[in-house]
């Protein structure tokens, strides 16, 4: 059996997770500033290259950069699991990443073919050597609990959407679009929401929720079952909608059964939980709960509208419950990252995690974030509102990156002392 | 009797249900939250010398690997201790933020910890202990803590 993952210095090196937990926000504060500049008239049609590009300011820069620096540091601790030569595929996978999503926004912005390209190349290069070195890694797994088995769900849901992405986005570059283009899109924009975001999240809740905040477990049939029966409804959407367009909305409804149960389930457990403590991350994880139960019965009947309500429904599930989830998240895991290297190098008198965070500004940042969102479902159908909660969303953002940045300022300046202990017998075997 | 596995991962279930008990009582009350904590921090230091002084001991005897996992999973207890030290004075000194503070990073601390134990290492101590896995669970129960 594998030793790997249970010491400390095999977890990944800080900079692993950080690199993309402080890139993430900026992009926030872009996409914010992208809509102020734009049009509230293009930004209600999913197709226009404003919203595409707004779009993926936030689902690539802002979501999968929280998703993949959790992941390099979730999966030692969740499944065992080391990446291979870690902190390279990190820098790799965030540079191209981070070139790759700044290409296809002002490519498409700007409507420049070769820039595009290169986003598609770059956007390529960077997801694949993530997902594949954390694939590889979670191979030759022994013990697959219900997360980890979501995870690897996760996963592969995120290499056909980033293959589809690849492609559709070439797309926009050679400015050729093929018969099945509007369904290709389709298929990767509900895919990488319920497929990746969607099934990581679940699988990650089972373990944080009574973990963290000592709630009640998630019962074994969720644990077992609901993963396979939201893919068995992601397949089924795909089939129903290549052979049988009409009967799509069954599947819809299938897969949306499912997460509105998951949100009902995560506000239940989170009234159950032992723990008093109410901060910021469990304002997220509420908030997330009731933005996807409003989310997922807008996008089961937004059929019946002629799919008008769309861009009310990306607001409410990629907002409202992926966005809020992954900023909750790095509330809690910054200061505590932050906290265990310092720990594990030897230093013994850190500012506790509370300390670190200013639980004003934490507070401040929330509310900000949940009046930007609210805002732009009103601006939807009052589209003058919209400048007002571009603003809002541009200032929580900032707060955002300021209030993981200050652990991180922390950590910057503690590491230039001397440590208390010398920890040199732990460090056996230090990852490179 | 239950195994290695399913007796060191109920007791931990028992420390997650002490650890919020205390912070319940410090959240109610700091000043009469002396008797949760410190039956808190008893439990979990009886947790800990079960795993130091009677299994990993007995893992590293059998296994001849006294630098692996064991060895990280003790230094992550000095840790530990650490903090709920903390805690303690922090009690004393009536500081909910500094209790509270040091809470939020010993529960997250603790969480990975044992989910490290539970998913690898008590796999591994009832592999390789199984056939003495009665004697050990026993000797656990009946440890003393010193």
């Amino acid at each position: 059996m594998d030793f790997d993952g249970l010491s400390v210095d095999q977890a990944p090196p800080i900079s692993a997770p950080l690199r993309f937990f402080l890139t993430a926000p900026l992009f926030g504060v872009l996409a914010g500033v992208l809509i102020l500049l734009s049009d509230a008239q293009t930004l209600s049609s999913r197709f226009s290259s404003d919203s595409i590009a707004i779009t993926h300011a936030i689902t690539i820069g802002f979501l999968s950069f929280v998703m993949l620096g959790a992941l390099t540091q979730m999966l030692p601790v969740l499944a065992g699991v080391k990446i291979a030569k870690v902190d390279m595929v990190a820098k790799i996978s965030h540079f191209f990443l981070l070139f790759g999503t700044l290409f296809m926004i002002f490519g498409l912005e700007y409507d420049f073919s070769k820039l595009i390209l290169s986003a598609s190349l770059f956007l390529g290069i960077g997801f694949l050597t993530m997902i594949v070195s954390m694939l590889i890694g979670l191979r030759n797994i022994i013990n697959a609990t219900a997360s980890v088995k979501a995870m690897i769900t996760s996963l592969l849901f995120a290499l056909i959407i980033v293959l589809l992405g690849m492609h559709l986005l070439a797309s926009h570059g050679t400015g050729k679009f093929s018969e099945l283009h509007v369904m290709l899109a389709n298929i990767h924009s509900v895919w990488a929401i319920f497929g990746f975001a969607g099934v990581l999240i679940i699988g990650v809740a089972f373990h944080i929720l009574p973990m963290f905040y000592v709630a009640p477990r998630f019962k074994k049939f969720c644990k077992q079952k609901v993963v396979w029966l939201i893919s068995t409804g992601l397949f089924l959407w795909l089939a129903l909608n290549l052979y049988f367009e009409s009967y799509a909305i069954v599947a819809k409804i299938w897969v949306a059964l499912f997460f509105w149960a998951f949100a009902t389930t995560v506000y239940l457990k989170l009234n159950a939980r032992r723990r008093p403590i109410s901060d910021v991350t469990v304002w997220y994880w509420r908030s997330a709960a009731i933005f996807m139960t409003f989310g997922a019965f807008v996008w089961a009947i937004n059929d019946f509208y002629d799919g008008k309500y769309i861009v009310v429904v990306s607001i409410l599930i990629g907002g409202g419950f992926i966005f809020s989830i992954m900023s909750g998240m790095l509330y809690k895991i910054v200061p505590f990252l932050v906290w265990f290297h310092l720990n594990a190098k030897g230093y013994m008198s850190i500012p506790t995690m509370n300390d670190m965070i200013d639980k004003r500004l934490a507070k401040t940042q929330f509310i900000l974030f949940i009046i930007s969102l609210v805002g732009f479902i009103i601006s939807f159908f009052l589209p003058y509102l919209l400048v007002i909660f571009a603003i809002t969303f541009i200032a929580s953002m900032i707060i955002l990156e300021y209030n993981i940045v200050i652990p991180v300022l922390i950590y910057a300046k503690i590491i230039k002392t001397k440590p208390d202990f010398d920890m040199s017998m732990f460090t056996m075997k230090v990852e490179k | 009797m239950s195994t290695i596995k399913e007796y060191l991962s109920a007791d931990h279930s028992r420390c997650d249900e002490l650890f919020a008990n205390m912070e319940d009582a410090v959240a109610k009350s700091i000043d009469s939250a002396k008797e949760a904590y410190e039956e808190f921090a008893k439990s979990t230091e009886r947790h800990f010398q079960m795993e130091e002084r009677v299994m990993f001991f007995e893992f590293e005897q059998k296994t001849g690997m006294t630098q692996g996992p064991t060895a990280m999973m003790r230094h992550e207890h000095v840790q530990m201790r650490n903090l709920i030290a903390e805690m303690g004075k922090a009690i004393d000194a009536k500081d909910k933020d500094k209790f509270f503070g040091n809470s939020e990073t010993l529960m997250i601390l603790m969480q990975q910890h044992n989910m490290k134990e539970e998913q690898m290492l008590y796999t591994m101590a009832q592999q390789h202990l199984s056939a003495e896995s009665d004697r050990i669970v026993d000797m656990m129960q009946s440890m003393i803590v010193q």
